[in-house]
């Protein structure tokens, strides 16, 4: 008696410990078919992690207004932060279990490894043609003639600026780099911060020397291409702009600690009325109505472009802009057809673009003119203006234009060149090889 | 009873859940990590086979050395600072009694508590340059200048720092427990034969805390080796690779850089380092026990 309680125990503990692993999802799938059988779940993988404000609360108002027309689909959404999230896609990635509907970003850093791994879904261009994305805007999202995603904003990398500040003390707006550097003197002598700047993730550092570089050479687009393809950045506009970067660290256009200060850190710095200015993408526009911001700032925020260069072929309307985040389909999603409607369905007219620009969110790949009312916050028409006006665009910065790798590689370098541990020549020394 | 440990079945359904946790778990994942330091692996799509090319480039990789010296130094910080701290403070408590002790042993004991996240977000509020906490205490004492204590030279210092307050509070702990399990019939002795306190301390104290410390020891330096989460929040590395730790390091290869085959790499010279000074660690007390 006693042996066979024993065995029947033995067996248990056996069994336990190999199911373990593997009970959780048999619940989940019953659950699943319990409730309703003929709906749809479309999973969604995010990087918005606020649902309440921003891009996210445009994205959630869009995904419940979809289940609203659609009563058989169901959106579930998962969302997490930048790193965490690319992290994350890639542990999905591996396992083959991507949700359908994904972040993805159109720069080759992130999507290259991604479209040759086969996980996106091919979509229809022609699907497109009454959407009114801008010209190029799809570029990023497509490889070899194929479309794989589609951007969510144009984003444009600017200076903020307290108008009230600048008012009360008389500055101005500078209208050459060497302006700015003097400004930063000024500014610095009031016992402010004259420029905040988010140096930890170190991406920002990058495009600032990319915005110089449209600054010395003017339209240069197919030419950032060429330099990373070839590890080729023999231009002097390169070790130019890393000068300068380094002239501005010194003469303390930055706040102290700037290589330290997260993204929270240096929006807050502006946002609170210590730093006059602030180096960071269009998508902060929202700050204009954003409760949080202080009062003093929020109904004060001007924006200007990266001022021209002495000596530079470009002009302050050479601008670093580019069409960065989006949405794309995972390939083998059991729900591919649903997930492509549903993406289709937010970038429809009247959806995103609307909705984004009537909130003050951003600025939408697509034509937004129409949703035009006059009532615009100052960023808002401030961005607009800057990129109808605009002479030129970057397109996707240097540093997101190769591997992922390089991209690492390349912004530690940035962030090693602002702090001054490495010399302008090292900088572009190390660059080239990094692109080996 | 007996009986029943003695049928083998029983012996191997309760070492099973174990033995499959350890295979499966341990083992599996660092025979994977071996075959995937092997190749070129970027995490999706295919692997390519490139014999020790990994471990080449990493010979010559100066974050890779740069993360190593931190992490020994860090393991010299947690012996060297932290645990004679810990000892000395083991021993005040006990000297306490009554309500203080149980008191202060708590309080030095919270950092251990609160989540790491909130640790090193509270760390880095008190060395911001610009509005920190640390910065504007010396503000009082006339030094008005904006010290950047996570900047280049001094963040690996400021980093230790925090790693040696943070994990005070566990060494004091297993201190202590070692202290209160020594016969008060020694001390006794000790006060008749007119004892002061220093040579309580040395003579009997420290002697029988031997094999606490050396526990502690060996656990310090494994903590010190797999220093990964504080230094993530904290700085992650930066600036450039200066605070950079081994398990960050691999990380940062892994995932942010895609380089999953490089990454793997790292990881296993990671086992092979922890291994080898486990080993070293172990022999050298056994070595102290025969004498």
């Amino acid at each position: 008696m006693k042996k066979k309680i024993l065995s029947v125990l033995v067996a248990l503990t056996v069994v336990a410990s190999l199911t373990a692993c593997s009970s959780k999802k048999a619940e989940n799938s019953d659950n699943n078919n319990q409730k309703n059988p003929s709906t749809t779940t479309i999973k969604v993988f995010s990087n918005q992690t606020d649902r309440k404000t921003g891009q996210g609360l445009i994205e959630q108002t869009l995904f419940d207004n979809y289940m609203k027309e659609n009563p058989n689909v169901k959106i579930e959404v998962e969302a997490l932060d930048d790193e965490a999230y690319k992290t994350k896609f890639k542990a999905y990635a591996s396992g083959n279990s991507l949700p359908d509907l994904v972040n993805a970003w159109g720069q080759p850093s992130f999507l290259n490894e991604v479209i040759d791994a086969g996980i996106l879904a091919e979509l229809n261009k022609d699907d497109y043609k009454d959407y009114g994305f801008i010209d190029g805007s799809l570029e990023g999202f497509s490889k070899d003639g194929k479309l794989y995603g589609l951007p969510r904003n144009t984003d444009v990398m600017a200076f903020y600026y307290n108008k009230a500040i600048f008012k009360k003390n008389g500055w101005e707006v500078p209208k050459t780099y060497a302006d700015l550097i003097t400004l930063a003197g000024k500014i610095k002598a009031k016992g402010l911060i004259p420029c905040s700047m988010d140096g930890s993730d170190k991406w920002p550092l990058s495009i600032f020397m990319n915005d110089l570089v449209a600054k010395l050479e003017g339209d240069y687009k197919t030419e950032y291409r060429k330099s990373i393809e070839s590890g080729d950045f023999s231009n002097p506009s390169y070790k130019k702009a890393a000068e300068l970067l380094q002239e501005a660290v010194k003469a303390g256009l930055f706040q102290s600690g700037f290589e330290t200060s997260d993204y929270g850190t240096s929006l807050n710095l502006f946002a609170n009325g210590q730093a006059a200015m602030y180096y960071m993408g269009s998508w902060e526009m929202s700050m204009a109505t954003n409760p949080d911001v202080i009062p003093e700032v929020r109904d004060n925020i001007g924006v200007f472009m990266m001022p021209v260069v002495d000596g530079g072929k470009g002009k302050v309307t050479d601008i670093a802009a580019w069409n960065g985040g989006g949405y794309a389909v995972t390939a083998n999603s059991k729900v591919k057809d649903e997930a492509i409607k549903l993406l289709n369905y937010m970038f429809k007219q009247d959806n995103w673009s609307k909705l984004a620009w009537e909130n003050g969110v951003c600025m939408s790949a697509q034509d937004y003119s129409a949703y035009l009312t006059g009532k615009e916050t100052a960023p808002q028409k401030a961005f607009t203006d800057i990129v109808t006006g605009s002479t030129s665009i970057t397109g996707v910065t240097f540093n997101d234009l190769g591997t992922s790798e390089f991209k690492s590689l390349s912004e530690d370098l940035s962030q090693m060149l602002a702090i001054g541990s490495i010399k302008p020549d090292e900088f572009i020394k190390n660059l080239e090889e990094a692109t080996k | 009873m007996q009986k029943l440990y003695s049928n083998k079945w029983v012996i191997l359904s309760l070492v099973a859940p174990g033995l499959l946790t350890f295979i499966f778990a341990i083992l599996a994942p660092i025979c994977l990590s071996f075959y995937y330091g092997l190749t070129d692996f970027s995490g999706l799509g295919n692997a390519t086979y490139v014999g020790l090319e990994n471990y080449k480039n990493l010979m010559s990789d100066a974050a890779f050395w740069t993360a190593l010296r931190n992490s020994i130094l860090l393991a010299f910080g947690f012996i060297l600072i932290q645990h004679p701290l810990a000892i000395i403070t083991a021993a005040i408590l006990d000297k306490l009694q009554g309500k203080a002790e149980g008191f202060f042993r708590c309080v030095y004991f919270i950092p251990n508590v609160i989540s790491v996240a909130i640790i090193a977000y509270l760390w880095k509020f008190i060395y911001n340059p610009n509005f920190g906490l640390l910065n504007n205490i010396l503000k009082i004492f006339g030094y008005n200048k904006e010290v950047n204590w996570l900047g280049s030279g001094m963040a690996i210092w400021s980093v230790l720092v925090v790693l040696i307050w943070h994990g005070f509070g566990w060494g004091m702990l297993i201190y202590y427990t070692g202290i209160k399990n020594i016969d008060p019939v020694l001390y006794e002795a000790a006060a008749i034969d007119g004892a002061n306190t220093r040579t309580v301390f040395m003579k009997i104290t420290l002697p029988l805390m031997k094999p606490v410390i050396q526990v502690n020891v060996t656990l310090a330096i494994i903590a010190a080796l797999k220093q990964m989460e504080t230094v993530y929040l904290l700085t992650n590395g930066g600036p450039g690779n200066e605070t950079q730790f081994l398990a960050n390091y691999l990380y940062k290869q892994a995932f942010s850089s895609f380089k999953y085959g490089y990454g793997n790499a790292i990881s296993v010279v990671f086992i092979v380092i922890c291994l080898v000074i486990t080993v070293a660690l172990n022999k050298m007390f056994q070595e102290k026990e025969v004498k």
